[in-house]
C-alpha cells in the first residue's frame, strides 16, 4: 500500500474514533465542572476539577439503590436465560422426536418480535398476572424475549460436540441429565459466556419495559434513574452528565474486559464460523 | 369553574360513611402503616420543606411511615399514568383536578373523601373555587394545596432597556411591546414549547378572551363546538404573535426548565407562567437567585371586541388526590398538610405562594403574590387549564395541536377542528 | 436485540444425523422436562400477549374499567387511516432508508479500512463498538446536551465558523429527524462495522492478493472481489437495520418525545402516547399489532426473496 493511502486510511479511522469518543469524554469531563463552565465552554478541560457533582451522586441512596436493582434484575435474568436456554437447546440439538422442527420454528418466530413492538401486549399480560411493579414483571419478559436468540446460539455450540462423547456417557450408565450437566455444559463454556454477556448487556440497558412496569421509586433501575435525574436537574448539566457518566461506567468497564464475548454474543449466528 | 363562593354540595348519603370513619381510624391507629406520597416540587428548598412536614407528622404519629417520591413534572405525568394503569395508585399524589382526575374517579382509582371533608369543617376551610376542581356531582377525590394564576412574568430591567415604560394592557399593546423588545435586540418571550403545556397557556388564554366562559362551557357541554369562531380566532391571534418570531432560539424543542433558565438568566423579557415561576427561575438561574427585584408581573392583555371579561384568568389549583387504597392516615396527613397552620407556613416560605385555605391568606408576604391573590379573588371567571380540565385524550390533543401553530404547521382552523374531532368523541358520552 | 434477527437466518434445517437412539417414554419425559419450562414462559410472554392484544384491540377501552365497548375492527381500520400514524411510519421508513444509504455504506468503508494488517485494528474495533454498550437513555442524555440551542456543538461551531448562527438542532421540525438519525448512526454504526469485520475475515487473503497481482487498483479489488464476497453479511446487516429502524423508541423518547410537532414521531412513540398518555389502551393494542404485522410481513418477504439464497432457512 502506498504511504499516502496508508495516511488517508489512518486519517479517516482516527476522525471516526474522535467522533465516537468525544461525546463520551465530554460527558465524563463535564461532571468535573460547574454548570456555568459547562455551558460557556462545553469542550474545554476544567481548570480545577470539581468533585461535588460526582460525590453528590455517589453519596445519594437512590443511585446505589438503582444500581443494585439493575444488578439484581440483570443477574436473575441471566441465570434464568442460561438455565432455560441451555436445556431447550440441549433437546433441540441432541434429541429427535416428531414435531421437533415445528417446535424449533415456533421458537425462532420470537426473533421477529422485538420487545419494543410487543411492549403494550406484554404489559397487559404482566398486569393480568399481577406482576406490575415487581422485579419479576421485568425479569420474566426479558428472559422470554431473550430465549430465542440464546437457544439458537447454544444449539449451534451443542451440535459441534461429537456424538462419541454422548455415547460414552450413556454406555457408562449416565442419564441424559448427567451428560448435559457434567459433560456438555463444561464443554460449551464459550457459548454460555457469549449468551450470558449478551443477556447482561441487554438487561442492563433495558429501558422501555421497566418504564412501563416499575412504578415505585424503590424498584427503579439505572436507565430510569438517568431519565428521572435528567428531568429533575434538567438544566443543571454538570450534575446530569455526572450521573449519566456514573451510570454508563459499569457497562464500559464490563465491555473493556469482556469485549470478545460481547461481540461474539452479538454477532453469533449472524456470521458463520 | 366559577370563582363564585360555592358551598360544598353535601349529600345525605355520605353521612353514614362519615359516622363509620372514626371507628376505622381508631382501629388503624394502632397498626403500622406506610403512606406513599408523590409530589412534583423538585426544587431543593421545596423538597426539604415537604420532607420536614412529613417528619413533623411522623413524629406525632409513630405508627406511620411516609415514603416520598419526588418527580419532575413530565416524568410524574408519565409515571402516574402507568401506576394508574396497573391499578396501584400512590396514596397521595399531585393532581390538577378536573377531567383527568374524574377519569381516575370513574375507574375507582381514587378515594371519595367527601365524608372526611365534612368532618371538623375541613371542606369549608378551603377557597371553594379551588376545592371545586377536585369534586364532581358532590363527590370529592382530593384537595387543593396551592392556587395558581397564570400571568406574564417580565424582566423590568430589559423592559427599561428597550424603553418600555409600562407593561402592555391590551393585545395590540402587547404585540407592540414584543416588536419594541425585538428591535432592541432582546428576546421578547421564553417558552418551553417542547413540553407543549406552556404554549397551550397562550391559546387557552386567547380563547378565554375571544369567547369567554360561555364559549368554553358550551363546547364542553356539547351545546357548542371547539371549532366555533372564537376558538379559531384564538388561533389566528396566536399566529399573529408567532409571526413576530418573539421566542428564544430552539423554543420548539425546549423544555419548561430550559425556558425558565433563559428567563432566569435575564436572556428573555417575558414568560407566561403560573405563580411557581420565581422559584423555578431561582433554581435554574446561574446566579442562583433569579431576577430578584427586576421581576414583575402583569395580567394577560385584554382583547378589544372579545366576549371574555378582561379579568377572566387562566389558572387552577395544584392539589393532592387520594389513591383508592389509601389508609385513613393518608387522608389525615393531607388534612395536616392543608391545615391553616401549615398552609400559612408554606405560604410564608413561598411554596404555596397562593394558599388554598382562606385562613392562611394573611400569611402571604411577597407583594407580587399578594397581587396575584387579589387577582384570583376578584376574577370574574377562572378558566382551568384545558389539558387538565378536559379528559386526557382531548387535553393532549389541545397541547399537540397548539404546538402546530407555534411551529407554523397547522392553521387556526385545523387546530380548532382537531380538538373538536376528539372532543366530539370523548365528551359525547 | 438487533442481533437476534440475524441469527434466525442461519438455522440449518437438517440437523446432523446424530440422534439414532430409539424413542421411548423415558426419553419423552426427559424431553418434556428440559423443554417445558422454557416453552411455557416463551408462550406466555411472547405469543399469548399478541393474541390478547388482538382481543383488546377490538374494544374502545381506557384500560381501567371493564371491557364493554366492542368496536370490532374499527381500531385497526383507524390506525391505518390515521394521518399521524402514517406520518410516524414515514419517519420510520426515512430512518430506514437513510440507514441503508448512509449508515451501512459508511460502516462497510470503515470496516474495510480497519481490516487487514493495520496497526491499531483492535483499538479501532473497540472504540467503534463502544457506543453500542451504552444504554440508549445515556446516549440520548449526552446528545441532548451536545445539541442544545445555546451551548454544545453550536458553541464550537460559533467559535470556528465566523458568523455562524446557532441552530436549534432538536427544536426545528425540518431538520430534527436528520439530527436524530446522526445520533442513531453514532450509536449503531459500530455494530454493523463489527459484523462487516467478521465478514471480511472470512474472505481468503489469496483472492484479494491475486487480484492485486493482476494489477487491479485497490478500488477495483473492493468492488470486484470484496463486496461480492461480503454479500451474505450485507444482506444480514440490511435486514437488522430495517427491523431496528421499524422499532425505534428509547433514544427518541428521551431526546424529543416524538416532537417537536410530531417531527420525530415513530410508530413506537405513537403507540406509547395513545396507550399511556391518552388512555386509549384498546387503540394502542391495535397499533401494536399493526406494527408487528409490518415487521413480520417485511421479515417474511425478505427471507423468502433475499436471504433464502444464503442459507437453509427454518422460517422460509
Amino acid at each position: 500500500m502506498s504511504l499516502a493511502g496508508l495516511i488517508a486510511r489512518y486519517v479517516v479511522l482516527i476522525v471516526m474514533a474522535v467522533i465516537i469518543l468525544v461525546p463520551i469524554a465530554v460527558a465524563a469531563i463535564s461532571g468535573f465542572k460547574t454548570t456555568g463552565q459547562v455551558r460557556a465552554n462545553p469542550f474545554s478541560l476544567p481548570r480545577s476539577p470539581i468533585w461535588t457533582n460526582y460525590t453528590d451522586v455517589l453519596r445519594s441512596d437512590s443511585f446505589w439503590r438503582q444500581a443494585g436493582n439493575s444488578l439484581s434484575i440483570m443477574l436473575v435474568t441471566t441465570l434464568l436465560v442460561l438455565a432455560l436456554a441451555s436445556s431447550a437447546a440441549f433437546v433441540f440439538s441432541r434429541f429427535r422426536f416428531s414435531g421437533r422442527n415445528l417446535l424449533f420454528t415456533y421458537y425462532m418466530l420470537g426473533l421477529l418480535c422485538p420487545i419494543t413492538i410487543a411492549i403494550l401486549p406484554v404489559y397487559l399480560v404482566i398486569r393480568e398476572l399481577g406482576l406490575v411493579n415487581t422485579m419479576w414483571g421485568v425479569i420474566l419478559p426479558q428472559v422470554a424475549f431473550q430465549l430465542p436468540v440464546s437457544v439458537l446460539i447454544l444449539r449451534n455450540f451443542f451440535m459441534a460436540i461429537p456424538q462419541e462423547l454422548e455415547d460414552a456417557s450413556y454406555v457408562d450408565g449416565g442419564t441424559p441429565f448427567q451428560f448435559f450437566w457434567r459433560i456438555l455444559l463444561p464443554l460449551v463454556r464459550p457459548g454460555l459466556a457469549a449468551v450470558a454477556v449478551l443477556t447482561m448487556v441487554v438487561s442492563w440497558n433495558s429501558f422501555f419495559l421497566p418504564l412501563v412496569t416499575l412504578n415505585s421509586e424503590r424498584l427503579w433501575t439505572l436507565p430510569l434513574g438517568v431519565m428521572q435525574f435528567s428531568g429533575q436537574y434538567s438544566t443543571d448539566w454538570a450534575r446530569v452528565l455526572a450521573f449519566a457518566t456514573l451510570a454508563m461506567t459499569p457497562a464500559v468497564i464490563f465491555y473493556l474486559f469482556a469485549e470478545r464475548q460481547i461481540i461474539e454474543g452479538l454477532t453469533a449466528g449472524s456470521i458463520k464460523g | 369553574m366559577k370563582t363564585t363562593r360555592r358551598n360544598l354540595m353535601i349529600g345525605g348519603a355520605s353521612v353514614a360513611a362519615a359516622a363509620a370513619l372514626p371507628v376505622a381510624q381508631r382501629a388503624a391507629a394502632q397498626d403500622a402503616t406506610t403512606i406513599t406520597w408523590w409530589h412534583i416540587s423538585t426544587n431543593a428548598i421545596d423538597q426539604a420543606l415537604f420532607q420536614q412536614l412529613a417528619d413533623d407528622y411522623v413524629a406525632d404519629h409513630p405508627n406511620v411511615t411516609i415514603e416520598i417520591t419526588v418527580l419532575e413534572n413530565e416524568a410524574f405525568k408519565q409515571r402516574l399514568t402507568t401506576a394508574m394503569q396497573s391499578g396501584d395508585p400512590p396514596d397521595i399524589f399531585q393532581s390538577w383536578g378536573g377531567g383527568v382526575l374524574y377519569e381516575y374517579a370513574s375507574a375507582g382509582l381514587v378515594k371519595d373523601i367527601t365524608a372526611d371533608l365534612q368532618t371538623d369543617g375541613w371542606g369549608d376551610s378551603f377557597v371553594q373555587a379551588g376545592l371545586g376542581l377536585y369534586g364532581r356531582d358532590g363527590a370529592y377525590f382530593g384537595v387543593p394545596w396551592r392556587l395558581a394564576v397564570v400571568a406574564f412574568w417580565y424582566n423590568k430591567a430589559l423592559f427599561a432597556q428597550a424603553g418600555i415604560e409600562a407593561p402592555p394592557a391590551t393585545w395590540e399593546e402587547f404585540l407592540t411591546t414584543v416588536s419594541t423588545l425585538k428591535d432592541a435586540g432582546i428576546t421578547p418571550i421564553s417558552v418551553g414549547e417542547g413540553d407543549r403545556w406552556p404554549g397551550h397557556f397562550f391559546w387557552v388564554y386567547l380563547a378565554t378572551r375571544t369567547g369567554g366562559e360561555d364559549a368554553f362551557m358550551n363546547a364542553y357541554a356539547r351545546n357548542g363546538s371547539f371549532a366555533d369562531e372564537s376558538f379559531v380566532e384564538a388561533g389566528r391571534l396566536l399566529q399573529e404573535l408567532v409571526a413576530l418570531e418573539p421566542f428564544q432560539d430552539g423554543f420548539l424543542g425546549a423544555s419548561y426548565p430550559d425556558a425558565a433558565t433563559v428567563m432566569g438568566n435575564g436572556q428573555a423579557a417575558m414568560e407566561l407562567m403560573g405563580p411557581w415561576a420565581p422559584g423555578v427561575y431561582a433554581d435554574n438561574a446561574e446566579n442562583g437567585v433569579g431576577l430578584g427585584d427586576d421581576l414583575g408581573n402583569f395580567l394577560f392583555p385584554s382583547l378589544e371586541g372579545g366576549a371574555g371579561d378582561p379579568t377572566d384568568i387562566l389558572g387552577g389549583a395544584d392539589g393532592f388526590a387520594i389513591g383508592a387504597n389509601a389508609s385513613p392516615e393518608a387522608i389525615d396527613f393531607v388534612r395536616f398538610l392543608t391545615s391553616a397552620e401549615n398552609q400559612s407556613f408554606l405560604a410564608g416560605e413561598g411554596i404555596a405562594i397562593l394558599p388554598t385555605v382562606t385562613a392562611a391568606e394573611d400569611a402571604i408576604t411577597d407583594p407580587i403574590a399578594k397581587e396575584l391573590a387579589e387577582l384570583a379573588r376578584t376574577a370574574n371567571y377562572l378558566q382551568l387549564y384545558y389539558d387538565q380540565f378536559l379528559p386526557p385524550a382531548v387535553g393532549q390533543t389541545v397541547n399537540d395541536a397548539v404546538q402546530g401553530i407555534f411551529a407554523g404547521t397547522l392553521s387556526p382552523e385545523e387546530v380548532a377542528q382537531q380538538i373538536e374531532d376528539v372532543a366530539a368523541q370523548e365528551l359525547a358520552g | 436485540m438487533m442481533q437476534s434477527r440475524a441469527s434466525a437466518m442461519e438455522i440449518s434445517a437438517a440437523p446432523p444425523n446424530r440422534m439414532r437412539r430409539q424413542f421411548n417414554t423415558g426419553r419423552m419425559l426427559t424431553v418434556a422436562a428440559f423443554l417445558l419450562p422454557s416453552i411455557a414462559l416463551y408462550s406466555l410472554l411472547v405469543f399469548y400477549p399478541l393474541f390478547r392484544a388482538a382481543y383488546y384491540g377490538m374494544f374502545d377501552w381506557n384500560g381501567l374499567g371493564p371491557l364493554t365497548d366492542n368496536v370490532g375492527i374499527d381500531n385497526f381500520r383507524n390506525v391505518l387511516s390515521d394521518g399521524l400514524f402514517r406520518k410516524a411510519l414515514r419517519h420510520n421508513v426515512t430512518i430506514l432508508l437513510l440507514s441503508l444509504l448512509i449508515q451501512l455504506p459508511l460502516a462497510i468503508v470503515l470496516a474495510i479500512l480497519a481490516s487487514g494488517n493495520i496497526r491499531g485494528r483492535a483499538f479501532f474495533r473497540t472504540v467503534f463498538f463502544l457506543p453500542y454498550v451504552l444504554s440508549e437513555v445515556v446516549t440520548a442524555v449526552i446528545w441532548s446536551f451536545l445539541l442544545q440551542p445555546n451551548s454544545g456543538i453550536n458553541d464550537v461551531l460559533e467559535r470556528v465558523i465566523p458568523g455562524f448562527k446557532a441552530v436549534p438542532w432538536l427544536g426545528d421540525p425540518d431538520i430534527v429527524l436528520y439530527v436524530v438519525f446522526v445520533v442513531i448512526t453514532w450509536r449503531f454504526i459500530g455494530f454493523h462495522i463489527v459484523l462487516y469485520l467478521a465478514g471480511l475475515q472470512g474472505i481468503p487473503a489469496e483472492l484479494t492478493d491475486a487480484a492485486k497481482l493482476d494489477g487491479a487498483s485497490p478500488l477495483r479489488v473492493v468492488f470486484d472481489v470484496v463486496l461480492p464476497l461480503l454479500g451474505p453479511t450485507i444482506r444480514i446487516s440490511v435486514f437488522l437495520s430495517v427491523i431496528g429502524s421499524l422499532q425505534f423508541f428509547d433514544l427518541i423518547w428521551v431526546m424529543t418525545q416524538g416532537g417537536p410537532v410530531n417531527a420525530t414521531e415513530t410508530m413506537a412513540t405513537y403507540m406509547y402516547k395513545y396507550s399511556f398518555q391518552r388512555f386509549e389502551i384498546g387503540y394502542g393494542a391495535a397499533v401494536s399489532l399493526v406494527i408487528f404485522g409490518i415487521c413480520f410481513g417485511f421479515a417474511l418477504l425478505y427471507q423468502r426473496f433475499v436471504l433464502s439464497r444464503d442459507y437453509d432457512n427454518a422460517l422460509a
